[in-house]
């Protein structure tokens, strides 16, 4: 194995390279949905068909 | 993606575990009743009755896995490695954390990759949000490219904004870089991987298209103290069999411990971008214990999640003191109370749920083994007077049953509980000849018994430790996700009474409390109270550093080469450090190439 550990470097040069970021390759991450909707629930719809009460 | 259903036989060991301890759980609490309504039936009598039953199926559950785990498990097929297809990047988010240790092990893990034939990309995520130790990031990442020649390929970002911390950190690559890749190797700042180990992970991945994510085992290196040495002796004995029988009834539904595991890019991107909880912190806002959240998201996409206990080379560093080990608790006690929130969310599957409520219990149960003991006094302290002459017309009194000896029965089966399945893994070490590892059959068999009796000790001052934790919790008070206290050694004498005299405190208060209003349980209660009363001795002693016989690992005979790589890396840095090699100019580009 290559001693990585004996190794000088120049630090002005080295800080100076600017391209350490990781490649521009987007990739979509939808939000999952982990909470019910309060008013989409089996029960709420039921309610709401037999009490149609309009909120104030 | 369908998800694909447990075996028959999966299913099977679950409803056995699962019925063995609430059968258990069941005897215990019958026990315990029968034995407090002799005088009557009282309301606290009945909670003691439910508190016995929950904490004691706890234990019996962990009772279950160990015993699942006992017989070995045949490694998994390892397919061939492909290496023409599928681009893999190793990511290593860290937040304030010592650059030169993180990036040495980036360089060794660096290498070992490379060694193994593999070709990955490695990206540093830092979060980090103090400047001058970003500053010190960049510079340690300057020196990390110049030895590995790995410009282009090895990445470092910081952000501006932490949003979502640890979870958010890697979202955030993904969303940026995720399509550049196919699989990514997650890591903790303080890991450690074999290349091989990331090579037969790949292979995995290649040949079966199904699976999301793979967890290994990471066992625990670099431990000192003595209770590091006793955690990292756990770790490497005790938890290969426990995750066996955690992985015999996982089905397609496994474990992710956050770190250590590889996951399939565009699976992890589909399934797990996190929405924050509604509401304010701690129960709202961003789900801090989110690897749980990521792996039952995976499972309900369809994804298989799966630990393999067999894989060898992956490693950690683990708490090194008490405290260390308790602040790290704090920060789970709430991200596992938050699954609350998802316990019944929708979508997730059966074992998933089951999963969280695990999570859950692992903390809950410590305040409920706290309430136990409060109700036991309290129930001592109001109990009805002793009926002598329970008939009108009777000749002689009617003494009630002395019950001490099913009280004793029952301590000794929690007891047993606790200790046979450790007893029970030896008799599988010596069987399998794995206790040669650790150092023969008797050293084996006394770490163990170390093991267990500081365990014991530890218990009462770790329950003190969830109870306030879990308090804070339900009072609103969110702890936030502080940076790991990582190499936080020794703890002077002073410094642990300073930290925990609050424990000593409680402890004289509940002993003070039963020796005046139920001084017949005081005998009862001393194991529990003479530990907290000690606190900051415990603290301040298991904190030294340890180089005795007790608590041989395979590990520290033979370290692993990714281990001793970091530390010549470390070693030479630190030297170079303080020689002022860093104005030296020249030679990194030999070394790298």
């Amino acid at each position: 194995m290559t001693d990585l550990s004996k190794t000088a470097f120049d630090r002005a040069v080295a800080v100076a390279q600017t391209d350490w970021l990781p490649p521009e390759a987007p990739l979509a991450m939808p939000r999952q949905v982990l909470e019910r909707p309060e008013h989409g629930t089996l029960m709420s719809l039921l309610a709401r068909l037999l009490m149609p009460v309009k909120r104030v | 993606m369908r998800f694909r259903a447990a075996d028959a036989r999966t299913r099977a060991i679950r409803t056995l575990a699962i019925g063995t301890a609430l059968l258990l759980a069941a005897l215990a609490a019958g026990l315990m009743m029968e034995a407090t309504f002799q005088d009557g039936v009282q309301t606290l009598d009945i909670l003691r009755g439910l508190l016995m039953f929950v904490t004691t199926g706890w234990l019996a559950w962990g009772a279950m896995l160990a015993v699942a785990g006992l017989w070995p498990m045949k490694a998994a097929a390892r397919p061939r490695f492909d290496p023409t297809t599928g681009r893999t990047v190793v990511l290593v988010p860290i937040c304030n954390e010592d650059p030169v240790a993180t990036f040495a092990r980036v360089a060794a893990i660096d290498a070992s990759i490379a060694q193994a034939g593999v070709t990955a990309d490695v990206a540093i995520l830092s979060d980090t949000r103090d400047d001058m130790a970003a500053l010190r990031e960049r510079e340690a990442f300057a020196r990390l490219l110049a030895v590995t020649g790995g410009q282009g390929r090895i990445f470092y970002r910081r952000r501006e904004v932490n949003t979502g911390r640890k979870a958010g950190n890697i979202e955030e690559f993904i969303r940026r870089s995720g399509a550049a890749y196919d699989y990514a190797v997650i890591l903790d700042a303080d890991s450690l991987i074999e290349g091989e180990t990331v090579r037969a992970m790949i292979a995995r991945m290649q040949a079966d298209p199904n699976l999301g994510l793979l967890q290994t085992l990471p066992r625990i290196l670099a431990a000192r103290s003595f209770l590091g040495r006793a955690l990292q002796f756990s770790a490497a004995f005790h938890s290969p069999v426990f995750t066996r029988g955690l992985a015999r009834m996982q089905g397609a539904t496994g474990p992710f411990w956050g770190h250590n595991a590889i996951v399939r890019v565009t699976a992890f991107a589909e399934s797990c971008g996190l929405p924050a909880l509604t509401g304010r912190p701690p129960f709202g806002g961003h789900i801090l214990s989110h690897d749980y959240v990521e792996a039952a998201l995976l499972a309900r996409a369809g994804w298989t999640v799966t630990v393999d206990p067999t894989l060898d080379g992956s490693y950690e560093e683990g708490p090194e003191n008490v405290l260390s080990y308790a602040k790290r608790d704090r920060r789970w006690c709430q991200g596992n109370l938050q699954h609350t929130r998802l316990l019944f969310a929708p979508g997730f599957r059966g074992w998933s749920r089951f999963v969280f409520l695990q999570g859950i219990l692992a903390y809950v149960v410590s305040a409920l083994w706290a309430l136990f003991l409060v109700v036991s006094v309290l129930a001592t302290i109001f109990a009805p007077e002793p009926n002598y002459f329970p008939d009108r017309y009777q000749l002689f009194p009617v003494f009630p049953d002395d019950r001490t000896r099913e009280i004793t029965a029952l301590f000794l089966g929690i007891v047993g509980l606790l200790i046979l399945p450790k007893l029970a893994i030896v008799a599988e070490a010596v069987m399998t000849g794995r206790a040669r590892g650790f150092g023969g059959a008797a050293r084996t068999a006394r770490s163990v018994l170390a093991e267990v009796a500081l365990t014991s000790l530890l218990a009462p001052v770790m329950m003190v430790y969830q109870t306030r934790a879990i308090l804070q919790v339900l009072s609103g008070q969110d702890g936030g996700w502080p940076a790991n206290a990582r190499a936080e050694g020794r703890i002077a004498l002073v410094a642990a009474v300073r930290a925990a005299l609050w424990v000593s405190a409680t402890g004289a208060g509940v002993l003070a409390a039963v020796w005046h209003f139920a001084p017949d349980l005081v005998l009862w209660l001393l194991p529990v109270g003479l530990p907290m009363l000690a606190a900051p001795v415990l603290i301040a002693v298991t904190s030294r550093p340890y180089e005795g016989g007790l608590f041989a690992v395979p590990d520290r005979a033979d370290p692993p080469a990714v281990f001793t790589a970091y530390l010549a890396v470390l070693d030479g840095w630190a030297a170079s450090a303080s020689a002022g090699a860093d104005a030296e100019t020249g030679g990194a580009s030999d070394v790298a190439a």
